[in-house]
């Protein structure tokens, strides 16, 4: 039996060459001549439920075919760009999503603000969730890992999970507490998010004041906010608002004002400056007592500088136009962010090189055969450009 | 299309939620148009698309989107993919007997139950309040009446107004339509249009110029939807409750959104937002072609919706788009009872 009858048997699947180059993409910008290195998968398995994962790793074991799992692919750091020709299992069919205590219970490809708007009708709302959660998977966010929406009271995605539920060539189990960091940004390099249970909030509503203010004063200023961002002048001024450092705070407690509330109001539709022209965009965390040290210098490299504020670090969001030498200047962000004990905000394709080595050791122990996600851990042609570059920094 | 950055939030995209599979998201059929190798199965894909509109509310970077749609479906036909078989058949009827349904022209205005008179402003009813929602034009017509506008209508000397087609690749038939009616209103001496369609409006406001200009004539005639005119006009006190669902012809292509809010406040009507609307308002499902050719993919868009409607607590949508209110009917079943605007505003003045 070949693979494509051994998949279509319980799963749909995609075979359509020309189809199957979308599938090649997601939000990273890679430069056309390296697009040679990104590979077309073979096929596309959308499984309906998660018993179906099983058999898929099962048929991938078997036939020794590489996956990559994919959500709605909105990441700007190639997680699930196929760097081998693979299986790429899209979660989109699976999202189903219940709510219990607090919490909901989520499969992988649920979409966040499908949850949000659900959970309001309960009187709940999420803790946090990404600016591009109208249209990005509870799985996509969790493999990524990152902050978002509300992590200034709640921390990241990682902070807000009572547990996972993950596949991988052993089959699924539950996956909590310390062990969640072997899953969590791990791009499922080392098993597949099948489920999530995710902590919820008493929903109530939050309002938005956007006050002028300095970096520098910023961080004195959080007040307790559910939610608050710092815009340079910049970047302020591509996104279309007056031409001033402006902090925005949200919360329950805070008087709105108007620019504020349109902030607010504007936070699930990101990445408006791209208006202006292509641009690249990059992402560190930074520890609250280096933050202001790392913003003086940062904001000399990139042509804009946002952050968003977390429970315990910062991260900074740099906008650079797009062209060969702003990827210099883009790597600059991040050495500046690690030599002030910071990091690169995500891993995935890109800076593949900078994940750790007990990640690594994890994956072999799980993964032998490397088959979950390959290149994602170890150095690949993008991340080895990268390092490269970063040594004439 | 060279300005998409792939950041993937177009796939808010109402078809795409139903079908999961790229080749329906915005994206991909961006990703695709710039390979530009096309056959059947992609050509089928691009046309699973309401033409709603919402991939450009979302698109930082700002693309014509729907143009976009709009000019690789005309570019399919060019290549002879195009039309689809049921599209196609469609133009064929339409080119009959002048509206899609094969309703006699000369009983397209049978829904009038008055006489009217000679006038500058036109009321155009369009294709589906003439033949199969005829409580639409009544409404739309009396209600006129009663706020006192001086209108006529040119019966079967109306013909279907081309959105259709041109949505659906086959601009030679709506050039045609265009033309029929434009030469009718000239020999009426028609200044003003009014109409109950936003398929219509738009068509009429968007389109019509553009192809007046391609066939070099002078296009000034002012075009208005019934909302627009019922706006400062209607004052009543239904009392009930209901939700207001925003066709995406009269919003986001036009950005007519407050007007018909206007009138359900004025008419004494509780409302209750779904919690998308406006410029997020979801898709009814019927649009582009989608509910003509891939029915079920229409059906399950509607069904979305009226769920949305139906957990704001009230069973009563007003919409103000023929095509919403028959998709909404058709689908919704005794779940729903769907009332277009000029019905509102009919039972307020005549109650």
């Amino acid at each position: 039996m070949d693979v494509q009858t051994a998949f279509s048997k319980f799963t749909k699947i995609e075979v359509h060459p020309e189809i199957l180059e979308i599938y090649r993409y997601d939000f990273s910008l890679i430069p056309k001549p390296l697009l040679k290195f990104v590979k077309k998968p073979l096929i596309v398995v959308q499984p309906n439920k998660i018993d179906d994962l099983v058999r898929i790793l099962e048929i991938c074991e078997r036939f020794g075919l590489s996956i990559v799992p994919r959500g709605s692919a909105t990441s700007a750091y190639g997680g699930c760009v196929p760097l081998k020709e693979c299986v790429v299992i899209d979660f989109k069919r699976i999202s189903n999503f219940e709510f219990r205590e607090n919490v909901v219970v989520a499969e992988s490809g649920a979409i966040w603000m499908e949850i949000e708007r659900h959970a309001n009708k309960i009187g709940k709302a999420l803790r946090v969730y990404p600016t591009s959660a109208l249209v990005s998977t509870v799985g996509g966010w969790i493999a990524q890992s990152g902050y978002g929406i509300g992590s200034l009271r709640y921390g990241g995605i990682g902070d807000n999970l009572e547990w996972i539920e993950v596949v991988d060539f052993k089959g699924l189990r539950i996956v909590k507490g310390r062990d969640l960091r072997h899953y969590v940004g791990a791009f499922g390099t080392t098993g597949l998010i099948a489920r999530a249970c995710i902590r919820l909030r008493e929903n109530s509503e939050i309002r938005a004041k956007a006050i002028a203010c300095k970096f520098s004063d910023a961080i004195s200023r959080l007040e307790n906010a559910y939610h608050a961002t710092f815009k340079d002048s910049r970047l302020m001024q591509m996104e279309g608002y007056d031409a001033q450092d402006t902090l925005l705070l949200c919360s329950e407690n805070v008087e709105g004002n108007e620019l504020g509330e349109k902030m607010w109001a504007r936070r699930l539709t990101p990445l408006r400056i791209a208006s202006k022209g292509k641009r690249v965009f990059l992402e560190v965390a930074v520890p609250y007592e280096k933050a202001t040290d790392f913003y003086e210098n940062a904001r000399r490299v990139a042509e804009g500088v946002e952050a968003i504020f977390s429970k315990d670090c910062v991260v900074f969001l740099g906008s650079f136009s797009a062209n060969y030498k702003n990827i210099i200047k883009a790597l600059k962000f991040v050495r500046i962010a690690e030599k002030l004990e910071g990091k690169v905000y995500a891993t995935g394709m890109l800076f593949s090189h900078k994940s750790s080595k007990e990640l690594r050791d994890f994956k072999r122990k799980v993964d032998p055969k490397d088959l979950l996600n390959p290149k994602k851990l170890e150095p690949n042609v993008f991340s080895r450009i990268i390092g490269v570059l970063e040594r004439f920094l | 299309m060279n300005k998409c950055i792939n950041c993937g939030l177009c796939k808010v995209c109402p078809t795409f939620a139903v079908e999961k599979i790229e080749s329906t998201s915005p994206r991909g059929k961006v990703i695709l148009s710039k390979r530009g190798r096309i056959d059947k199965r992609i050509v089928r894909d691009f046309f699973k698309c309401t033409l709603c509109g919402l991939c450009e509310v979302v698109c930082p970077v700002n693309l014509k989107l729907v143009e976009l749609w709009e000019k690789k479906r005309e570019e399919f036909t060019e290549k002879k993919f195009a039309p689809l078989p049921i599209h196609k058949k469609l133009g064929e009827i339409t080119l009959k007997y002048f509206n899609p349904y094969s309703g006699q022209p000369e009983k397209r205005a049978n829904w009038l139950d008055f006489s009217v008179g000679n006038s500058k402003t036109l009321y155009f009813a369009g294709c589906t309040p003439s033949y199969k929602l005829q409580n639409i034009a009544r409404s739309s017509a009396r209600v006129l009446r009663e706020l006192g506008v001086e209108f006529t209508i040119l019966g079967s000397s109306e013909f279907c107004c081309g959105s259709p087609f041109l949505r659906t690749g086959q601009r030679n038939v709506g050039r045609l339509l265009f033309e029929k009616n434009f030469r009718a209103w000239q020999r009426a001496g028609i200044e003003e249009v009014i109409t109950s369609c936003p398929g219509c409006f738009k068509t009429i406001s968007h389109d019509y110029p553009k192809l007046a200009r391609e066939l070099g004539y002078e296009f000034e005639i002012e075009v208005k939807h019934i909302s627009m005119v019922l706006a400062d006009n209607i004052k009543g006190d239904l009392g009930i409750r209901a939700t207001y669902h925003d066709p995406c012809h009269l919003g986001r292509h036009m950005n007519v959104y407050e007007e018909p809010r206007k009138v359900i406040r004025r008419a004494g009507i509780d409302l209750v937002e779904m919690e998308r609307n406006r410029e997020y308002s979801l898709c009814c499902g019927a649009g582009g072609g989608l509910r003509s050719q891939f029915r079920e993919i229409s059906i399950s868009i509607c069904e979305e919706r009226i769920k949305e409607a139906l957990s704001t607590g009230t069973n009563v949508l007003i919409t103000s788009c023929p095509f919403c209110e028959y998709n909404f009917t058709r689908v919704g079943g005794k779940r729903i009872k769907v009332y277009d605007l000029s019905e509102i505003a009919e039972m307020t003045l005549f109650r």
